[in-house]
């Protein structure tokens, strides 16, 4: 389960594009980063997967289920879950509160105390923590919350926005040891907005590279990593740009 | 002397209304950013639902007549199906338009439901005498209270507390607060739009019904322009509450209550008829000096 496709997806902000025909799929149980420099779209990407911009043109799948024109909780019940950029997590509401928000959707009511546990494991601090209000988190703690929050819902398909954004090296180490411990044990499918291409290339899997609303890459992180393309997607100007 | 207990009485029981109708507004300003002045309309509808339609200057009971026990569920249910079906009709085909549209509209919405009120009542205050026992006198502490004030106070507090308790402790209350704070977040954590702005309205029409209760008993009258000064109360209690703050509804309904209480018993006599001057005086100097409300909620930023 948990194929994704996305077919040529157009998003815009008014009249502002913000992606222009992006297709890629993903294959279950894969590890998929998206890189590309600030404005590339990375966000609006995984926006328009879980549903939270509409897409203005194309098409997105999960095993064969349309996604586009679903609303956002409909597609949480299809098993995608989101981590977003800066951790939204609810600051009035405690740890375990914002764990259990996502609950709701799930038929199996009584794996979610065993889950809850399992996030605590994963992350002790968090249980040490569970009855404070989750405002007074630190920001590594945060980003801990915001993907047990996202594990909560027991997605097939976890979409995680910059997890490392404002985090010391030896947090985002941790953070990304845990997910990568969490996809081995779930068979869970990822897809990880990434700035830093070393990054990606250690913790290994697939890359896209976004520039300016389009793909302009797509293999193994470990060869973007010291590639011209990245280079080039970051710093460069294209040709065609140069004509204009 | 019983000036002292008096005035806490009149100033817990004026805060009491003050506090619920705040807490009405809040609510919806919490999932929707929508403030809601259609609010005080229902409360007028709820005072009207209680006697039989027509446009005669006396009253006469209908649901009014019913007992207490019947009378009370029902008024709530009536309270709650008028606040669901205006966001049904109005405000869900609103939902991505400007705050300052959806304000609008509840003016327009508020109109409407005076106006059909207006056709069916006439404009005349009508003498409308619901449990005129409960205005019988009770001493306590030395002084005179009608029995009506302590079930003032005693209902706010049974409707502040199983509100806290609804919000904190079942399923529907969590997906409120969290969609209060973010609700595109909730959103994308299954937490289904619709439900939740419905629960809330539901909630916000009982306490309206709650409102209408209890100004009808006290004043005796029906009158179809009776939700404008309540509501206008209230609205200022939520922002110096903190836009969306339940706890800071409650303490500034609370506060606006003692405070017009405490400058009707405190103010020279040449100057009782400017009370509201005053007490508005006091809640620009309250705006100046936090502008983001006295009970603003705590932020929920990111911390980096
Ligand atoms: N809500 C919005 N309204 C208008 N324009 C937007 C909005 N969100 C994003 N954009 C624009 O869309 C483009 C892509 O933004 P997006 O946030 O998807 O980029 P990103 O790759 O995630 O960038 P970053 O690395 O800074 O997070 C940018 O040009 C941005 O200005
Ligand atoms: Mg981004």
């Amino acid at each position: 389960m948990s194929k994704l496709g996305v077919f040529d997806v157009s998003v815009r902000y008014g009249k502002v594009p913000a992606l222009t025909d992006v297709s890629f799929t993903v294959e279950e149980g894969e590890r998929m980063f998206i890189s590309g420099p600030n404005g590339a779209g990375k966000s609006s990407l995984l926006k328009a997967i879980c549903g939270a911009v509409p897409t203005t043109h194309g098409r997105i799948e999960v095993d064969g289920d349309m996604l586009n024109g679903r609303s956002p909780e409909v597609i949480a019940r299809l098993g995608l879950t989101m981590v977003p950029e800066g951790r939204e997590i609810f600051g009035t509401l405690t740890v375990e509160e914002n764990l259990r928000v996502g609950t709701g959707i799930r038929p199996d009511k009584p794996a979610v105390e065993t889950d809850i546990d399992e996030v605590y494991q994963s992350f002790p601090i968090l249980g040490e923590r569970r009855h404070t209000n989750a405002g007074a988190l630190s920001g590594g703690q945060q980003q801990m919350l915001a993907i047990g929050r996202g594990l909560m819902t027991n997605p097939k398909l976890m979409l995680v926005d910059e997890p490392s954004l404002g985090l010391a090296p030896n947090i985002v180490d941790q953070v990304y040891d845990t997910l990568v411990n969490l996809q081995n044990d779930r068979g869970l499918t990822l897809i990880i907005v990434e700035q830093s291409s070393a990054r990606a290339a250690r913790v290994g899997g697939r890359m896209v590279l976004l520039r300016g609303g389009s793909v302009v890459g797509d293999g193994d992180a470990a060869k973007f990593a010291e590639s011209d393309l990245l280079k080039e997607a970051y710093f460069g100007q294209n040709k065609a740009e140069d004509a204009t | 002397m019983n000036a002292i207990p008096q005035l806490f009485f009149d100033a817990m029981s004026l805060g009491g209304i003050y506090a619920m109708a705040a807490l009405g507004i809040a609510l919806i300003f919490g999932v929707m950013k929508l403030v809601n002045f259609a609010h005080g309309e229902y409360i007028a509808f709820c005072v009207f639902a209680l006697i039989v339609p027509s446009t005669d200057a006396v009253a006469v009971m209908f649901l009014g007549k019913a007992p207490a026990f019947l009378l009370i569920p029902t008024l709530l249910l009536i309270g709650a199906a008028v606040a669901v079906a205006s966001e049904f009709f109005v405000f869900r085909h609103m939902r991505n338009a400007t705050p300052v549209a959806m304000m609008i509209s509840s003016f327009a919405l508020g109109f409407v439901i005076q106006n059909i009120l207006l056709v069916v009542f006439s404009s005349r205050p009508k003498a409308v005498s619901l449990w005129p026992e409960l205005n019988q006198p009770v001493s306590i502490a030395g002084a005179s209270i009608p029995l009506l004030q302590l079930i003032v106070i005693l209902s706010t507090l049974i409707v502040v507390v199983t509100l806290a308790v609804l919000l904190k402790r079942t399923r529907i209350g969590l997906e409120m607060r969290a969609a209060a704070e973010n609700f595109t977040m909730a959103r994308l954590l299954g937490v289904r739009a619709n439900v939740v702005i419905t629960g809330a309205f539901a909630l916000s029409g009982a306490l309206a019904a709650a409102v209408a209760l209890i100004m009808v008993t006290q004043t005796g009258v029906a009158d179809i322009r009776m939700g404008g000064q309540i509501m206008l109360v209230a609205f200022i209690a939520t922002v110096i509450g903190g836009l969306g703050s339940l706890p800071g509804a409650v303490a500034a309904g609370f506060l606006i209550g003692a405070a017009s209480v405490i400058l009707q018993g405190f103010l020279p006599l040449e100057a009782r008829p400017f009370r509201d001057a005053f007490l508005f005086t006091l809640v620009i100097v309250s705006l100046l000096l936090r502008p983001e409300g006295l009970f603003a909620p705590r932020s929920s930023k990111p911390r980096v």
